[in-house]
């Protein structure tokens, strides 16, 4: 076999051209897998971190509430059950300390969420009311860093309020304004301060308050409607949102639950790049399987002389299969190291002025290890047909030609 | 004992329904150490009746037999086996391989089976080049060497598992006047000293004339 192999090496080396030009189509191939593959793997990370930096990853609340017909008397006449009632989380504080101790759990948010309306003069627009405590308004999206006029201090009984939504109103920061809240509850609230997300259903609906102001705005004296809690790995939603399921007798919901769309885009586009891949392996293999073949047909009668001194014809089909496990090999490595090289350059040259990268490519996320052994598999794959051809060339055939 | 034997080898070839028979009933023996011409016109016969001796192809009827043990019927890894191990080829085109030098070539029967080219081999290799006077185009790249060097070389590759029966088709009729001279002076003292067995394809009556006997090969029968 060793023999085979420096064969092979003399055959490729022999000529150089063709050799060099096979190996560039080859690792042409492999840098458009590793590109492709670093720019989806790219694009999830870049996609699931966009998502999971502006949500909560774990979510408790109350049980659902089944709205349901009561039966009033024999008559069966029926009348509805009342849901005007907030559900709410009484025991929260405990809740809270339980969260704390899990493993993986950074911060625990509880909170008072409710909807209303913010009044100025004629304008009136509809708002979602968050109350935190004032020390944890960045604990699950960073409000403090997107201020823009203001601040998010919310002890002082202010509101925080999105870009958009001041835009619509004509508000800025020490403005007061008429906060009308879904229970009827109305409160002349100034505005602390105002942001600009990014995200057009942070910026245009979302005011946060203080849990003490939120209280008699929701008329919840006691409890609070939810509590948010935040991650330091977000993949691990679901064993978080198991452990604190099997302990408490509220909902627990993951991020992924509220975010279905973004796992259906993921997959998706894994599948789409699965495609392409596959698309870039066939042509690998077609490029080595032709190549080949047509070796074997202007080495026949050196192959027809080494079967007429008695080589084996597994010999002769090795020499090939070798051929092309060289070239895979020798341009999956390449074509790996100019991929690598390739989105690096790709990242690191286009650069938003804040210095994070424009493209969201991962460079580390290439699959190298496997597209080098599909490459060098699917290279001796392909180096079969022809090597069978070679081997079964008929001697005599072969020397008269 | 003998070391070859051919009783009644027929040879059929088609295209479509039409059966051209080329070779019509052969019977022919050779003995250790002889060195047989088989003459005949172009189109007689005489190649397809080389390769099938030499296992190269398989007679549409007819037995074979190498040193007293029947060779007709037996696999193509069988074959192989004994093409390498007792018999040697020297074809009218030397048919080297172009990017091997002129010792891997002489050494290429010998290394492929064995996995390399050991020292040993290296060194029976150099001594038969020695001997086709060829010591000098060692390292030569075989596609750097003349016609006559080139057939020389393809001598030597013939003798490299020291076979007892070498076929040579034609050995000469690429070659110049001189160089053939050469060429069938290297067969004939290789078959002098090392008993080695030759069956020389040709028609030319000086090259046959050198040989112990000649074999005429006529429409597929022998005259």
């Amino acid at each position: 076999m060793l023999f085979a192999l420096r064969v092979a090496f003399r055959y490729l080396l022999a000529n150089r051209v063709q050799t060099g030009l096979l190996i560039g189509g080859v690792a042409l191939s492999v840098i458009v897998f590793v590109f492709i593959t670093a720019l989806i793997k790219g694009l999830a990370i870049f996609l699931t971190v966009q998502t999971t930096g502006q949500i909560s990853h774990v979510d408790l609340e109350p049980p659902r509430r089944v709205a349901a017909i009561q039966s009033a008397d024999d008559r069966f006449a029926a009348q509805p059950v009342s849901t005007f009632q907030r559900q709410q989380i009484l025991g929260w504080q405990q809740v809270v300390q339980q969260s704390e101790g899990l493993q993986h759990v950074v911060a625990v948010v509880p909170e008072i969420s409710g909807n209303g309306f913010l009044v100025r003069g004629a304008a009136v627009a509809p708002i979602a009311l968050q109350g935190v405590d004032p020390s944890q308004i960045d604990a699950i999206i960073p409000i403090s860093s997107y201020i823009i006029d203001g601040s998010s201090d919310l002890s002082s009984g202010g509101l925080v309020i999105g870009a958009d939504l001041a835009d619509d109103l004509g508000l800025k920061a020490g403005v007061p304004v008429l906060l009308r809240s879904d229970r009827g509850v109305e409160r002349l609230i100034p505005i602390t301060g105002i942001f600009r997300a990014g995200l057009a259903n942070l910026d245009r609906r979302v005011a946060y308050l203080s849990l003490a102001t939120a209280r008699p705005l929701a008329d919840l004296p006691n409890g609070v409607t939810s509590i948010a809690i935040r991650l330091d790995d977000p993949e691990k939603s679901f064993q978080v949102a198991e452990q604190l399921q099997a302990q408490l007798p509220l909902k627990v919901t993951a991020w992924q639950e509220k975010n279905r769309n973004l796992e259906e885009a993921l997959e998706a586009q894994n599948r789409t790049g699965i495609f392409i891949q596959a698309f870039a392996m066939v042509a690998i293999m077609i490029s080595i399987a032709s190549a080949l073949l047509l070796t074997s047909v202007r080495r026949r009668s050196e192959i027809g002389i080494m079967r007429s001194f008695g080589i084996s014809r597994s010999f002769v089909a090795s020499v090939f299969v070798f051929q092309g496990v060289i070239i895979g090999f020798l341009a999956s490595l390449l074509g790996a190291a100019i991929g690598y090289r390739l989105c690096l350059f790709l990242v690191e040259r286009f650069v938003a002025p804040d210095g994070s990268p424009l493209l969201p490519i991962a460079p580390t996320e290439g699959g190298y290890v496997l597209v080098i052994t599909l490459t060098i598999a699917g290279s001796a794959l392909a180096a079969i047909l022809p090597a069978r051809a070679a081997a079964r060339l008929d001697p005599v055939e072969a020397i008269q030609q | 004992m003998r070391l070859l034997e051919a009783d009644g080898l027929t040879k059929s070839f088609f295209n479509g329904d039409l059966e051209t028979v080329v070779l019509k009933g052969i019977d022919l023996i050779l003995e250790p150490g002889e060195m047989v011409a088989l003459q005949g016109p172009s189109g007689s016969g005489k190649s397809t009746l080389l390769n099938i001796l030499g296992l190269l192809m398989q007679p549409t009827d007819g037995t074979l037999s190498f040193m007293g043990e029947r060779v007709s019927g037996l696999s193509e890894k069988q074959l192989s086996a004994i093409r390498n191990r007792h018999f040697g080829f020297v074809f009218q085109f030397h048919n080297l391989l172009p990017d091997f030098t002129a010792v891997e070539n002489v050494a290429f029967p010998a290394a492929a089976p064995a996995g390399g080219i050991s020292k040993a081999l290296r060194e029976r290799a150099k001594s038969l080049l020695e001997r086709v006077d060829l010591s000098d185009r060692l390292d030569y790249a075989a596609n750097r060497l003349s016609g006559g060097q080139k057939q020389r070389v393809a001598v030597a590759r013939a003798l490299m598992n020291r076979p007892q029966l070498v076929f040579a088709d034609e050995p000469t009729g690429s070659l110049d006047q001189e160089n053939g001279t050469k060429v069938m002076q290297l067969l004939r003292e290789i078959n002098r000293e090392d008993k080695t067995t030759f069956l020389i394809s040709t028609h030319d009556p000086d090259i046959a004339a050198i040989c112990d006997r000649q074999i005429n090969v006529v429409d597929g029968r022998i005259a």
